[in-house]
Formats: structure tokens, sequence, C-alpha cells
């Protein structure tokens, strides 16, 4: 069974690129701000979830292991 | 109107000083009715990111949907060719919304990530030297022609893998298409020999690419018609999109830079105490004082309520100022100093939602190498010229010096 993530989006970071939702839609969607929000952390594999995080313009999401705390991106 | 409030966005006043034209406008109506020039002109930082993000609300379609008259006005003989310049602009990959948009902008995207653009870093930092260590000696420079720009468009030939000795011939083009949010009649005209003069360069080495695709940016914009994504018209409008967008506004970054150290002098000695400690947010602050993009066109798709009895119409252009909201005093303390301290600086030099620029990782690393290194080998920089001389590019988008000679101590 696939680990648990915990993600977390920078508020004062995100611009609202959706890049995360591009690649994730499943895990991510724009809350009313228009910023990135995280609506299912096991929405998709950890990989295309690590692929939505490397792809944020602005660095904003931060993915761990919602276990270990093992902090798998950036 | 308000008395100090009038509408010629050419006037000599609003391109030396949009941030007096523009914030005076900001404080007296932030969501203006420009009828000279028939447009909305949102000033306000709130109601910029507002808009921004609301694609669904004003359209990036822009030149398809903007079917009033040029403004300022084009030789009703150019029309033909206007209309001709509207259908190629149309191919860039920013002029989409929605889910097109997203799968058009995927194709480039990945390769500007912030960990696939730190790789490029060392390739910036020696071309900063090479460039530094030939104008140090002089004792002066023009920042924007010995520096700026062959710093910048060395790197963008590199990313594209073509020759970056074409430089010259290339910046001349470059700098016909430059003027297409001007005031100049004959705008339409240079603008479409500069597109047929690029293109026509690029045409062959696109051919090769689609053939025989490498790991270059020149090759991944051509993966997209090989995956079926782009037409070879896409290809190559994106191509000179990316070539043009990738050099020139990062041109204006480094000069307008320098013009507000060398306006600015304590700060510029603040970052020469640490230059690696102080280089991000010193960037940073940089973009929002002076960025090289002044404003953003954008068609309304509905009727838009913008609040304080503003009602946006169907089709109206709306052009919202980033020169303006970046200088907006309910978000940034004293937003008419410079401090390279800012933290946190939520400027929007690079616009916001998701035409968020594509090429800001990239901008940025350009601007931290070329600071950085100007702070470790300079005490600081005095204008050759009274500072009410220097000549601004005549447009209402870009904010771009035609020259910046500096001596250099």
């Amino acid at each position: 069974m696939a680990r648990q993530l915990k993600i977390t989006v920078d508020y004062n970071v995100c611009v609202g690129n959706a890049m995360c939702e591009t690649f994730a839609e499943n895990t991510f969607g724009l809350n009313e701000d228009r910023q990135s929000y995280v609506k299912n952390a096991a929405g998709d594999p950890e990989e295309t979830i690590i692929e939505a995080a490397e792809n944020c313009p602005v660095t904003a999401i931060t993915v761990e292991d919602a276990e270990t705390g093992e902090i798998l991106f950036p | 109107m308000p008395a100090n409030i009038h509408d010629d966005l050419f006037s000599a006043e609003a391109i030396r000083d949009p941030y007096g034209f523009f914030g005076a406008l900001r404080s007296e109506a932030p969501v203006h009715w420009n009828e000279q020039y028939r447009m909305w002109v949102v000033t306000s930082y709130e109601r910029l990111v507002w808009t921004a993000r609301h694609p669904e609300y004003f359209s990036s379609e822009v030149a398809l949907r903007d079917n009033a008259p040029p403004s300022p006005s084009i030789p009703e003989e150019d029309m033909e060719l206007f209309a001709a310049v509207r259908q190629w602009r149309a191919a860039q990959f920013t002029q989409n919304d929605g889910a097109k948009h997203k799968e058009k902008r995927k194709i480039v995207h990945g390769y500007f990530t912030p960990k696939a653009m730190e790789t490029w870093r060392p390739l910036v930092r020696q071309t900063v030297n090479d460039l530094l260590d030939d104008l140090q000696g002089a004792g002066r420079m023009d920042v924007m022609h010995d520096f700026a720009t062959p710093l910048t468009y060395s790197i963008i030939a590199s990313l594209m893998d073509i020759p970056p000795s074409d430089r010259n011939f290339v910046k001349e083009l470059c700098g016909r298409m430059c003027g297409f949010d001007g005031n100049q009649p004959d705008r339409v005209r240079m603008y479409a020999e500069g597109v047929q003069a690029v293109t026509d360069y690029l045409a062959p080495i696109v051919a090769e690419r689609v053939r025989d695709p490498g790991d270059d940016l020149l090759s991944v914009i051509c993966k997209g018609e090989i995956m079926g994504a782009y037409t070879r018209d896409e290809v190559l409008a994106n191509a000179l999109l990316l070539l043009v967008a990738g050099h020139e506004t990062t041109n204006d970054l480094i000069s307008n830079g320098v013009l507000a150290f060398a306006q600015h002098s304590d700060q510029f000695d603040l970052l020469k105490t640490d230059p690696d400690a102080h280089i991000v947010n010193a960037v940073e602050e940089v973009l929002r004082f002076d960025s090289p993009l002044k404003s953003i066109q954008r068609v309304a798709t509905r009727d838009v309520d913008m609040g304080d009895g503003q009602q946006v119409g169907k089709d109206d252009r709306v052009r919202w100022v980033i020169s303006s909201a970046n200088r907006d005093p309910k978000v940034f303390d004293d937003p008419d100093g410079l401090d390279i301290t800012r933290n946190p600086n939520p400027h929007v030099a690079f616009g916001s939602g998701v035409h968020h620029c594509l090429g800001a990782t990239l901008a940025r690393l350009e601007g931290q190498e070329a600071f950085a290194e100007l702070a470790r080998r300079f005490e600081g920089f005095e204008l050759e010229t009274d500072p009410q001389d220097l000549e601004y590019l005549p447009s209402v988008g870009q904010r771009t010096l035609l020259n910046l000679p500096v001596s250099t101590r």
C-alpha cells in the first residue's frame, strides 16, 4: 500500500498558476482566491504529486511522508 | 474625471514616470475607463490580482477577440496587414484560455521549472563574469547594450541551441517588434517585418529539429508538433515568442535595476556588504520597484461588475497595470522606496494566475547572478546623463530604457 503524504501549500508564495492542478488534477484544486489547495492528498500516485510540486513555478508546494516527516519535495 | 487624471497613456510624462501617472489613477479611480484609448485601466493591486485570477471573465485570446479598431490608430492601408498580424499572434500559446491554454503551456512549462533552471546557473555566472571582465577596466558602460543584452541573448541562445553570434541580426528585428504596444503609426508594418524575418531565420532550424529533436528548448517546442499539440505555425510563433520574451524583458530587469541602484546608492552599499545573503530579496525588490512589464491586456468575455459602480462590458478591452499595483500603499510599506530587504514582497512583476510568466525562474536567476557580481566588482554607478533625459520606449506595455550610459567606480 502506498505511503501517506502530507502536502502543504504556502499561501504567501502561491500565485495561482494552477500547474499543480494540471499535473495532478485529483490531488490539487483552486480555492476561492484562486490559489492551490489539496483536495485529496492521495488523489494521484506519489510520483505524479511530486511532478506537480516540481512544476510549481514558485516552489509553493511541500510534500512529506506523513508518518516519518521525511521531506520528499523540494 | 478628477482634475489630476488624464487619459494620454503616451504623454511624455506617462512614459517617463508611469508611477506618478498610474499612481494618480490608483488613488482616484482604480478601475478607470480610458476614453481616449477605449479601454479599462486597472491600477490597484487587489483588482489586478482579482482580474488576473479570473481568466474566465478576462480572456487572453486578445489577438482574436479584440475587434475594436487599433488605438492609437494606424493607416487604413495597414489594416489588412493588421488582420494577418492578429492571426499570427493568435498562434502564441499565451493567447489561449482554459483547457487549450493548459495543454499548450504544458509542452514548454516543464522546461522552466525551478529545479531545471538551476542547472543553467553555472553558465549564467560564467557569462556574467566573462562580460564584466571585459567591461570592468573601461570605467563606463552602456548597461543595456554592453552588459544586459549580450548576457540575456547569449543565455536564451544557449537554451534554444541557436548561434549567439546572430545576436545583432535578431536584436535589430526584435527591436521592430517591440513597438507593437506603442503609438507609432507604422508599428504594425514594423512588427510584421520583424516577425517575417525572424520566422524565415527560425524556419529551417525548426524543420530540422522536428525531424531530429534534441533536448534544447527549441526542440521542446518542436516536440509539441510531434505530439500533435502545436501546428508548425504555432511552433514558429512560440519559438519566436520565447526567443524575444526570453531576453527583452530580462534586459529591462537588469537595466532598470542598475538605474535603481545608481539612484539609491545606500541600497547598493547594503547589497555589497553581503551579496549572497541579500541577492534573492534584492532582485525581487528590483522587480517590484521598476518592473520590466508595465501592463498586460485582456478582453472581457462577459459583463463584469468591478465594484465601485464600474461595469465592464462584454468585449471591452481591459488593461491591468503592474507598475501601479507594485506601488500600491495598501500592500507595500513605503511603496516608492527601494528596500532590498523587503520580505515578504508579493509583487506582480510576473503577473498572477494561470498566465504567470513562464520564464520567471530564468529571469530571477539571471538577475541574481548579474546583480550579485556587479555588487562584488563595483563600488557604484553614476549616470552619465541627466535622469530627466533618459529615454524610454514609447510603449504602454514595456518599461524599456533605450540606453543606460553609466560610469562605474
